[in-house]
């Protein structure tokens, strides 16, 4: 409504300023002179430009995306807002240069940029939407063949512009269309992988392998990029200061498609030729569910080293995301590392702890504490910090249908007082489980009673080397009532 | 879903779309209230913005720890008991409507009857279950 109200003020305007002129002289050419004198007019079409501008902008919207949807504008809104200040940055770098036209080239390349975001944007959603229709294929496809002719055609200039003219500003319009380039390939390259996903009827399993490395080499040519406009820069002008911000995004963004790739290589290479395959019999000890798919397990199953199995394809798609377990969010890289770093140590000590999937049933009383297997020590540095890590996360075995009250410990011990959502949580699973408030606050109690004196006993005894542990175990919602305060109290009396 | 007893928003009936990405369980669905929602975790489109229904990767509030993430165990039944008791307990520190969580902090009797008429309405304008 204001937007209109503007635009019609400005078209109001500019007929005045223009009707007013082609009153005063009568022709054609005197009344542009008079006009290009006049200050005030000149402003009244700039403004008059600006808003053809936005017209523009919003058909070209229009046409492409039709409507826009609210997180799409929510990033568009908070990218101009950084891009707008870092115009004004490089404004002040080139204030020799300061001109109409150069101002109306910067106003083009932020035009241009928001198109590119939200190309970005709505491939991105490819992913997420339930239907895609040919005429977002059609949009999309149409969109990036502009968009990267248009980008191309700049870098064109400016390299022509660079080498007939020496570097002038043009070397900076250069660089930011050769960055929306790669933009516009990596979008490009997604909406192909998007594409060929949707085709087919079951989930392409290797598609995430692809997403990450699109990222890696679209990463590393714009830090290839940055770093040379940079070097450039520092060269003939000055340091370039609106080049930072986007700079050490893309750094860091690089970095992490790095990480990623390493990570959840190592996770995988790891998970095969590390980690045992299920047996038959564990599988048959347990339900045999992956909580991945949520289908029986029978073949092609790995166990990790917190006893957790999974599908092996499960587990793979999922490691390329996350390296750790899906269950208890034990760090596999970590894991594997202590594994293979520390099998002496842990030997001597394994006859005394029970197998550790040896869960407690429903009903049967807990093993007594000491030496009750929660594994290795993860953490050794924490050992001896005061702040013992501890939180208590409510899991749910879906197809058990019994709520499952996981111990870990990786987060610092003040943490479950401040999750009252985590409390309550449990306490509203706990009502159909005839699980009172009041055993889970004493429970807690207890717990904090003995964790508070954990650090006289972490140095002595093995039993607090396991509350270090990342995963503790898992306890029946049902037997926690009455075998958990139970335990507690017995870990209380040790402590 | 149905505003759980006991808070200000008991009585109400909120209907509710959970949208499942196609590598679901592999990353979260998102959650979204298609009727009005004046709460502090719920931004002001309906969106839900609770921790176990961000992937690890992203961290839009800054302040999350991975355990509190999306895992695959998680599942609908969980999601819906986090929101309920979201509903019962906002969490006012990782505000997505900021008025709200301004409201619930500073003036708890206004937001209780702010969340009362959001109630009303909810009962007005769709009677469907989805919890």
């Amino acid at each position: 409504m204001r937007g209109a109200a503007l635009t019609t003020a400005s078209f109001v305007l500019t007929a005045a300023v223009v009707g007013h002129a082609y009153y005063q002289k009568k022709q054609f050419y005197p009344s542009v002179v008079y006009i290009t004198k006049s200050n005030p007019s000149m402003a009244v079409l700039y403004i008059q430009a600006f808003v053809f501008v936005i017209l523009m902008g919003k058909l070209v919207k229009k046409v492409f995306f039709g409507q826009l949807r609210a997180s799409e504008m929510e990033h568009l809104i908070e990218r101009s807002w950084y891009a707008v200040t870092e115009t004004c940055l490089a404004f002040t770098v080139f204030r020799d240069d300061f001109s109409p036209k150069f101002v109306a080239m910067f106003t083009l390349l932020l035009f241009l940029k928001c198109f590119h975001w939200l190309a970005e944007d709505r491939v991105d959603y490819m992913e997420r939407s339930p239907v895609i229709s040919v005429l977002f294929h059609l949009r999309v496809l149409t969109l990036l063949l502009f968009l990267g002719t248009l980008d191309s055609l700049w870098v064109n200039f400016a390299y022509h512009s660079t080498l007939t003219k020496g570097a002038t500003v043009q070397l900076v319009f250069g660089f930011e269309y050769a960055i929306l380039f790669t933009i516009i390939c990596s979008v490009l390259l997604k909406y192909v992988l998007h594409t060929i996903d949707l085709q087919s009827e079951n989930p392409w399993e290797n598609k995430a392998v692809y997403m990450l490395y699109t990222d890696l080499i679209m990463g590393f040519i714009k830090v290839f990029l940055y770093t040379a406009f940079v070097a450039i820069m520092i060269k003939i002008h000055t340091f370039p200061l609106f080049a930072i911000r986007p700079m050490y995004l893309t750094m860091r963004s690089f970095k992490k498609a790095v990480n990623d790739i390493i990570m959840s290589r190592r996770a995988i290479r790891n998970m095969n030729t590390l980690y045992p395959d299920a047996t038959p019999e564990e599988l048959a000890s347990m339900d045999n569910v992956c909580i991945i798919c949520r289908e029986d397990m029978n073949t092609a199953c790995k166990k990790l080293p917190c006893n957790h199995i999974f599908h092996t394809s499960c587990l793979r798609s999922w490691f390329q995301r996350q390296q750790t377990c899906p269950t208890c969010r034990m760090d596999v890289l970590r894991a594997s590392v202590r594994q293979i770093q520390q099998p002496p140590a842990q030997q001597p000590q394994q006859p005394q702890q029970p197998q550790a999937n040896n869960m407690p049933q429903p009903g049967q009383a807990m093993p007594p504490f000491p030496g009750y297997p929660f594994g290795s020590h993860p953490f050794s540095r924490e050992q001896d910090s005061p702040m013992l890590p501890l939180e208590v996360l409510l899991l749910h075995q879906g197809s058990r249908n019994l709520p499952l009250l996981e111990v870990t410990s990786n987060s610092p011990r003040h943490r479950l007082l401040k999750s009252h959502r985590q409390r309550h949580l449990l306490l509203s699973t706990s009502k159909s489980f005839n699980f009172s408030s009041r055993d889970y606050d004493r429970a807690i109690y207890n717990y904090h009673r003995c964790t508070a004196g954990c650090t006289r006993y972490s140095t002595k005894c093995n039993a607090w080397d396991a509350w270090n542990a990342s995963h503790a175990t898992i306890y029946d919602a049902s037997s926690f009532s009455n075998d958990a305060t139970i335990w507690f109290t017995q870990v209380t009396h040790l402590a | 879903m149905s505003g759980p007893e006991g808070t200000c928003f008991e009585g109400g009936v909120f209907p509710a779309k959970i949208i499942f990405p196609t590598d679901y369980p592999l990353t979260p669905p998102k959650m979204k209230f298609t009727c009005e929602m004046f709460h502090p975790n719920i931004y002001s489109d309906g969106r839900v913005c609770i921790s176990i229904l961000h992937a690890p990767g992203d961290d839009p509030m800054g302040y999350e720890s991975s355990a509190e993430r999306w895992s695959p165990v998680q599942s609908v039944e969980k999601i819906l008991l986090s929101v309920v008791s979201m509903l019962a307990e906002p969490n006012a520190e990782s505000g997505a409507n900021v008025d709200a969580s301004k409201m619930w902090r500073d003036e708890r009797e206004l937001f209780n009857r702010r969340a009362k008429e959001i109630v009303k309405k909810s009962l007005g304008l769709d009677k469907t279950d989805t919890s």
